[in-house]
């Protein structure tokens, strides 16, 4: 990989069956980047996503990923209902090597930072959606990440819980340098957050936004959903 | 608003059992005491067993078989079933041996383990375990394939070891389903051992339930019958379902 970059893609492409989702995709991600990823539902956003974590492979091209952990927030919490928040936080700690208490203590460490402090004994049943999605970024921000994958981590919650834990992801990115990549359908999310933004074209490839004038992305893309803007 | 309905759900259910003992009390009425006994008779044929040592003894046996059989068939089932659930060619290996374990009838099962192993102890532990364990593997593979695979999508991509996804993903993920395979075996092992000892045991209730029945005693017969109810119940409510809420105290809220 050339200079600094974390996260390469060369000519990269992958279909499902019959059906192309990325086609002859070329990008970088340099160390300390917040890329945002932005296209619809169904463009291949988290096709990238689980190409980079090694999940799936690419039918073409070639992927280089700096060595180092991953930390991926989902969609949804994805936590082991059967496990405290604590435990949740803990369990890829403890993949990492770290001892149980080693690893509770970090745990709980980074569940105060999300601003769940007293929530730590909790089960996911006894957790709104909100919080649950917050004990996912802990788990993903708790490992140290090299590379942190975000997958639409606020599309399952309304406006009031989308700006609240917004600003909770920017104060904890703010300044820390972590290699981020953050995929949504709301460019407004993107723009709120990235210092680059790539948009999944319907040709499957991407193509880069000027971000010179934030507000009048944000502006015209509101215009183009909402009647009223 | 759940208190109130549970008080009447409660009522209900008492009523229901309220209207058994009419019924038998009405049946004894009519039919000859031979064939059935009265409650007041059967309660007079019990303080007789339990007052001496019969009741004890006997029940102690078939507890002890039953255990045994039941621990020995549930461990196997699952087991095997954990083994099967994680691999399809490991699961397509065993479908005959669970195809047959589900279809062939409990009487057959005995009349086998008789033929090889005689009348003993032995034979109704085998029989237990034999009848036991497909139920037991069903229920396991079947938990197993139910699990939320988003959930080992997530242990993947954090990279948990084969044994860390077992213990924190697949143990824990079928927990619910595993113990109501044991709830369901222990239904089937009570059954099965009683059926057993009226076949091939010379102690036991199911031994002392066929030797009362043959001697025409339809008090001792009703007697060992409640004792094997009341055994079930013990089962049930003392043992599975308290271990049933600890292990799945973390859907308590969500329930």
């Amino acid at each position: 990989m050339g200079g600094s970059a974390v996260i390469s893609f060369e000519h990269v492409s992958k279909s499902f069956d019959s059906l192309k989702v990325l086609n002859d995709l070329s990008f970088q991600v340099t160390s300390g980047d917040i890329l945002g990823v932005v296209g619809p539902s169904g463009s291949g956003k988290t096709t990238i996503l689980k190409l980079i974590t090694g999940i799936l492979n690419p039918d073409e091209g070639s992927i280089a990923v700096a060595e180092g952990v991953v930390g991926y927030v989902f969609q949804e919490p994805r936590l082991l209902p059967w496990r405290t928040a604590l435990d949740n936080v803990a369990a890829p700690l403890r993949a990492q090597g770290l001892d149980k208490a080693a690893a509770r203590q970090r745990a709980a460490a980074w569940l105060g930072r999300v601003g769940l402090a007293g929530f730590e004994q909790y089960h996911p049943a006894g957790l709104s959606g909100g919080m649950a999605q917050r004990v996912s970024l802990a788990r993903a921000l708790a490992v140290e990440p090299a590379v942190l994958l975000m997958d639409e981590p606020l599309s399952s919650l309304d406006a009031t819980l989308k700006g609240s834990l917004m600003a909770t992801l920017k104060e904890l990115l703010a300044g820390r340098g972590t290699t981020t990549i953050y995929v949504t359908h709301d460019l407004v999310e993107a723009l709120q957050l990235a210092d680059r933004i790539v948009e999944l074209t319907p040709e499957k490839t991407l193509r880069e936004l000027d971000l010179s004038d934030r507000a009048a992305l944000a502006r015209d893309w509101l215009a183009k959903f909402h009647t009223l803007v | 608003m759940a208190s109130t309905s549970s008080r009447s759900h409660g009522l209900y259910t008492l009523l229901g059992a309220a209207a058994i003992l009419v019924g038998w009390q009405l049946l004894s009425l009519f039919v000859p005491p031979v064939y059935v006994a009265s409650p007041a008779a059967t309660a007079v044929a019990l303080a007789r067993l339990a007052w001496g040592s019969t009741l004890w003894i006997q029940l102690l046996i078939t507890l002890e078989r039953l255990v045994i059989g039941l621990a020995v068939g549930a461990a196997l089932g699952w087991v095997l079933g954990v083994a099967a659930g994680l691999d399809a060619h490991v699961r397509a290996f065993l479908e005959p041996v669970r195809w047959v374990g589900m279809t062939m009838p409990v009487v057959i099962v005995a009349g086998f383990a008789l033929l090889w192993f005689g009348v003993g102890d032995f034979t109704v532990v085998l029989v237990v375990a034999l009848v036991v364990f497909p139920t037991m593997y069903v229920n396991t593979v079947e938990g197993l394939r139910a699990i939320d695979s988003n959930l080992v999508e997530m242990g993947r991509v954090y990279g948990f070891s084969r044994h860390l996804l077992l213990r924190e993903v697949y143990v824990p993920g079928i927990a619910s389903p595993s113990i109501a395979g044991l709830t369901l075996a222990a239904g089937i092992a009570v059954r099965a051992v009683v059926l057993a000892e009226v076949l091939g045991a010379a102690s036991g209730i199911g031994h002392s339930f066929a030797r009362a029945s043959s001697l025409l005693e339809s008090d001792n017969v009703f007697a060992w019958t409640l004792v094997l109810l009341g055994l079930m119940a013990v089962i049930e409510f003392a043992v599975l379902r308290p271990v049933r809420r600890r292990a799945l105290r973390w859907r308590k809220v969500a329930e």
